[in-house]
């Protein structure tokens, strides 16, 4: 009876030193597997990519003050209202100590204690809130005295970058509210934790663009 | 148009050539040496010019700095539990 093809090929097999080669299966053992998984998520990176855009952002408006604030003799311009440096500088270490706060939480996380976890991130919050607050009042302390958006170029620029950057606080508040949420009901737990690390990393921005703002239109 | 490029094309030689300063390729060319105006503005082109470098630097060394610290931790996790290897017995692959 014919034999099959397949059983023809194993006539003129290799002998067991050839079939040992490299190219016949035999030869050195594979390298050990390793991991595949990547360093970072992709939503870690595409908050690196944002907070990238958002430097530049505020590099721009940063970039305006300097053409104002070098171009003018005498700054800040007379018969303008001073702004409060010294409750500001309360505020900045408010919002400082938030960024704080926040650090313990993400460690609290990576220990498991979701418990620990939201009593920080409400800490953090109520920092936020505070600091959002004071310079709420501030604002109207100072339309009060006559700075305002059209008073003058000062004013202007001043309600602008720092509005800007409320406005920056603002959001990433209600973004750790709503992580607050998703922990106190188990969405973010010790394994699942993307969601809280890129909260974390965008209030960290906001707090760490606070201090260069404060000093360059508070103090320069 | 095409018809019209010759003139076109000679009136702007003729801006360049006996009109040049009223032409100024810069919109915002103004002032003299040492004007408080031109300071700001150079200082501020030069903040710009300088941001994207560090943004994105900052951006690279982070990264950088994770994989390596990724790969740090890998193999210390790997000394503590090795790979396991494949399943390839090399005598049964060469029969």
């Amino acid at each position: 009876m014919a034999r099959s093809s397949a059983a023809r090929k194993f006539d003129h097999a290799p002998s067991i030193d050839a079939a040992r080669r490299p190219g016949f299966g035999g030869g050195k053992p594979p390298p050990p597997v390793r991991p595949t998984t990547p360093i970072g998520s992709n939503a870690w990176l595409g908050m690196v990519m944002l907070l990238g855009a958002e430097a530049m952002f505020f590099a721009g408006l940063i970039g305006a003050f300097l053409v104002f604030r070098l171009g003018s003799a005498v700054w800040p311009p007379p018969f303008q209202p001073r702004l409060p440096t010294g409750i500001t500088a309360i505020n900045t270490f408010i919002l400082i100590t938030s960024a704080v706060t926040m650090r313990v939480g993400l460690r609290a996380n990576q220990r498991g204690e979701s418990t620990g976890l939201i009593r920080w991130l409400s800490w953090t919050a109520s920092l936020g809130v505070i600091f959002l607050t004071i310079q709420g009042f501030e604002w109207v302390r100072l339309i009060h005295f006559g700075l305002t958006v059209s008073s003058s170029v000062y004013g202007g620029l001043f309600y602008t970058i720092i509005g800007f950057h409320a406005l920056h606080v603002f959001g990433a508040l209600i973004w750790l509210m709503v992580v607050w949420l998703k922990t106190r009901y188990g969405a973010i737990t010790k394994q699942n934790y993307v969601g809280l690390q890129i909260c974390a990393m965008y209030w960290v921005f906001v707090v760490a663009l606070w201090p260069a703002l404060y000093g360059l239109v508070y103090l320069y | 148009m095409l018809k019209r490029f010759p003139i076109i094309f000679s009136t702007l030689v003729n801006i360049v050539l006996w009109h040049g300063t009223s032409a100024w390729a810069c919109s915002v060319c103004f002032g003299g040496a040492g004007d408080d105006a031109i300071d700001g503005y150079n200082a501020s082109v030069l903040f710009l010019m300088a941001t994207p470098y560090l943004v994105v630097g900052t951006i690279i060394g982070g990264l950088i700095f994770t994989y390596r610290r990724a790969i740090k931790r890998r193999e210390q996790a790997e000394a503590a539990e090795p790979v396991v290897q494949l399943a390839w017995d090399q005598e049964e692959s060469g029969r």
